[in-house]
């Protein structure tokens, strides 16, 4: 083994090291590590009836996401393959060029994703889920294709300046910057969200008193309206430092849900506020970018690198099979974020009761499945299942007992 | 060229020598009245011998004689009216459709052989030629009126172009008791494109009709070299079906940049103005910058409209797009010019405004034909770049790149174009 080798590979160890330990620091819970969940049974839970409709609806969903993935990556596949001829239709010099065939790319695969998005459209549409119509499924969201479209160009201007600026190290400022737009997206994103403040008096005052109870005193409750287009009940907790704040979607305040119920969904909005989740999104895709853009960096190497427009339909294919690839590890980080926020809402509200009947309820609102298969739960599921979020209620009342 | 060379056989023939008389000019729009109420009557007459046409023609192969002199004579008469009405020319003119008759003409063909399969469906194939006649002159014979049962034939009034041309038209006939060459050629353009689809409408020939406009003006003199002209290769047709689909998508970039690039040339055109209007002559800088901001809102244009095929640069060089754009130095400029330079521009404005909508509508024909064949219609592509480059020399006039004023003509200024040059209007 050479000098370089060795320093080459006590690099690699001392960034994995490093890499390793700020996985840990946030990965760090607030869920007591000595916290045992219980089996619970969903057919003593749930009628048959409605585990058979939540099954049926997943099975295809889930095969209807399966031939979407699949055809995905065939188009990025031949695309990487082929589509770097398409550099002599531009003008526009390698970065432009690069942009070009960027932007072929995205138009190719959302072409070919939208009869699966008809077919989900379809199937939920069937259920009632959903109120949105064929033609405004195709040709109503033009604002957020462009959108993806100009953050693609953003994107490729970033990565192939810095290449062409730097060579082969662009991924190290590359992903730096993406780390920074990652941090203002968190920022922003709540102020482009439509909203109202929350009208029920009697929630608020509840709100606020959680809000105390989890120490994210001032936080702004909001609804947006989404009745029109999904009879889905969602919440989200959303901002950063100024701009966090809970949203509530309008569809859990059409009388669905009870209000200790509703206390539940606050005080998991709350929870996740309270435990720093956004920022440790920010952290964990900061994990994340680093390698991703490093692979990336690699993988191209053999079309010239990044600077290069040739390089972008492959590094296209890398991203999307890298995404796919860490699919489970994010679902995994994100269940278990949700986990800590569920968590915190029982320590808030002290009313397990009303959180198993608030996620029963959402079998019957959702369809979603309470317990799906091992696949489902690793590539689907960025929410503990229905049936662990009811096992953690129980368990928390039993860790309530046994408290002194 | 193969494409120009193989004449339509729906000829405009333009003896026009520009002189209006104000008198006729001023009332014209009175003086048409008899003429409106006649083509209104004979053009529901024509519909039904439309029909009889259309069935002779399907089981004869050709349309007969007599049927043929009546539509020729119908659609020659529509040509004299519009001229008429849209100030192209300026007798009053004959009720009867006579050839030879007027100074803008119209040659048409004799009863020939015509396809059935064409025939046929006629009626379908003739919606792209009436979209883009609608849009350009609105002449083409029959218009289909919303609110009420019928589908009458009735002289459609004019399209944009030949409105803006007409209105435009009036006042300067008015005060010179001439109309401008440029506004002439540009409504000349739109009523022979117009009659060139209602000869393929009524059976006076199967041959579509051509748009492109350097063929529908032969024989009609040049205007003046103006300083802001196209040139890149013309022949240049083939279009990537991939990027044609997904055009304005491809485009957001292009367009974000060029709304950014806006702003400070904005800024510029104005500190430009003053620069011009006390020296005389713009300053270079600004007069640089301003000429690439031109350059590259042609590039993207084109591109955006299907007129070229590359992905455009986002500089605005010269020289670094098939369909590009020769801006003068900076030059000495009347300083009057300058001074009411925000006023003098608004007929161009006009004119460009109206030009945009035919701009639009053969953009979307290329789309079409583009995806299916792989290439631009010669037609299409040579219409959108006159509309482009008018637009560019409107925009060259507002930013003060230059004092000369846009010219409206279809054709390309007089320079002899060299052999295999990058003349694009040939």
């Amino acid at each position: 083994m050479t000098a370089k080798t060795a320093a080459r590979a006590a690099l690699v160890a001392a960034l994995a090291a490093i890499w390793a330990v700020a996985a840990y620091l946030l990965w760090r819970s607030s869920v007591p590590s000595s916290l045992r969940l219980p089996q619970v049974s969903v057919h003593q839970l749930f009628p048959a009836a409605q585990l058979h409709a939540a099954s049926s609806f997943g099975r295809f969903t889930t095969l209807d996401w399966a031939l979407a993935t699949l055809t995905q990556l065939v188009v990025f596949g031949l695309y990487a393959w082929r589509g770097a001829r398409l550099t002599r239709e531009s003008a526009a010099g390698p970065i432009g060029t690069g942009m070009l065939l960027g932007m072929i790319g995205f138009a190719l695969v959302w072409v070919s994703q939208l009869p699966f998005g008809f077919l989900s459209l379809w199937w939920e549409r069937r259920h009632h889920l959903t109120h949105v119509g064929y033609v405004t499924y195709a040709f109503g969201n033009w604002a957020a294709l462009a959108g993806q479209f100009v953050f693609l160009c953003l994107t490729l201007l970033i990565v192939m300046g810095f290449s062409r600026l730097i060579g082969g190290w662009w991924w190290l400022p590359g992903a730096l910057v993406f780390v920074g737009l990652a941090t203002l997206s968190a920022f922003v994103t709540p102020y482009l969200l439509s909203t109202h403040r929350l009208q029920d008096a009697q929630l608020l005052a509840q709100a606020r008193v959680l809000e105390r109870t989890e120490h994210v005193q001032h936080t702004p409750i909001v609804v947006q309206a989404v009745h029109d287009v999904t009879a889905l009940p969602n919440a989200e907790a959303t901002g950063l430092g100024p701009s966090r704040r809970v949203v509530l979607w309008d569809t859990l305040l059409d009388g669905r849900f009870t209000d200790r119920e509703l206390r539940v969904v606050i005080a998991h909005e709350l929870g996740h506020l309270e435990s720093q989740h956004i920022w440790k999104d920010v952290g964990w895709y900061t994990l994340f970018a680093f390698p991703g853009a490093f692979i990336v960096a690699l993988v191209t190497r053999r079309r010239g690198g990044m600077g290069m427009p040739e390089a972008v339909p492959l590094a296209l294919l890398a991203i999307v099979v890298l995404d796919l690839l860490a699919l489970p590890l994010q679902n995994a980080i994100t269940r278990h974020m949700e986990a800590e926020a569920d968590w915190r809402a029982l320590q808030a509200t002290h009313d397990p009761a009303a959180a198993t009947a608030l996620f029963k309820r959402f079998v019957t609102t959702t369809l979603d499945e309470p317990d799906p298969s091992t696949l489902e739960y690793l590539l689907l599921e960025n929410h503990p299942t229905i049936a662990q979020r009811i096992a953690m209620a129980e368990a928390w009342r039993a860790y309530e007992k046994s408290a002194p | 060229m193969t494409q120009s060379m193989d004449a339509h056989p729906v000829r405009l023939v333009i003896e026009d020598d520009l002189r209006r008389t104000r008198l006729t000019v001023f009332f014209r729009p009175l003086l048409a009245i008899p003429h409106i109420i006649w083509l209104f009557l004979w053009t529901l007459l024509t519909v039904l011998f439309a029909i009889a046409t259309w069935a002779a023609t399907l089981v004869t192969g050709r349309p007969p004689a007599w049927l043929h002199r009546y539509m020729c004579a119908y659609v020659r008469y529509q040509v004299h009216l519009s001229s008429y009405i849209a100030l192209a020319a300026n007798p009053y003119p004959p009720f009867n459709g006579e050839e030879g008759e007027y100074p803008i003409d119209v040659a048409l063909p004799g009863p020939e052989a015509q396809s059935r399969r064409k025939t046929l469906v006629r009626i379908f194939l003739a919606i792209p030629a009436l979209a883009l006649s609608a849009a350009f002159s609105g002449s083409g014979g029959v218009r289909f009126s919303y609110g009420s049962h019928r589908a009458a034939g009735t002289y459609s009034g004019g399209g944009p172009l030949l409105t803006a041309c007409a209105i435009l038209g009036w006042f300067a006939s008015l005060v010179r008791g001439r109309m401008p060459k440029g506004l002439r050629d540009a409504g000349a353009y739109g009523i022979g494109y117009g009659a060139q689809v209602l000869a393929y409408l009524l059976f006076v020939t199967d041959r579509y009709p051509n748009s492109d406009p350097t063929a529908m003006l032969e024989g009609v003199e040049r205007p003046p070299e103006h300083p802001v002209r196209l040139v890149g290769d013309a022949h240049d047709l083939r279009r990537s079906r991939i990027t044609v689909f997904f055009r304005l998508l491809l485009a957001l970039p292009h367009l974000i940049w060029l709304v950014l690039w806006a702003i400070p040339a904005l800024f510029a055109a104005i500190a430009n103005w003053f620069v011009t209007l006390f020296r005389g002559t713009p300053a270079g800088p600004l007069h640089r910058f301003l000429s690439r901001f031109v350059r590259y809102q042609l590039h993207v244009y084109a591109f955006v409209y299907l007129a070229a095929n590359p992905f455009p640069a986002f500089g605005g060089r010269e020289g670094t797009y098939p369909l590009d754009l020769v801006l003068p130095p900076p030059g000495r400029q009347n300083r009057w010019k300058t001074g009411f330079r925000i006023v003098l521009v608004i007929p161009a404005a006009i004119v460009n405004s109206a030009l945009g909508s035919g701009l639009f509508v053969a953009a979307v024909l290329t789309w079409f034909a583009a995806l299916v064949k792989g290439a631009a219609p010669w037609g299409l592509r040579n219409l959108m770049a006159y509309a482009l480059r008018y637009q560019a020399q409107v925009n060259a006039y507002g930013f003060l790149l230059t004092d000369v004023y846009p010219h409206a003509s279809p054709l390309e200024g007089a320079a002899a174009p060299e052999p295999d040059a990058f003349d694009y209007s040939v």
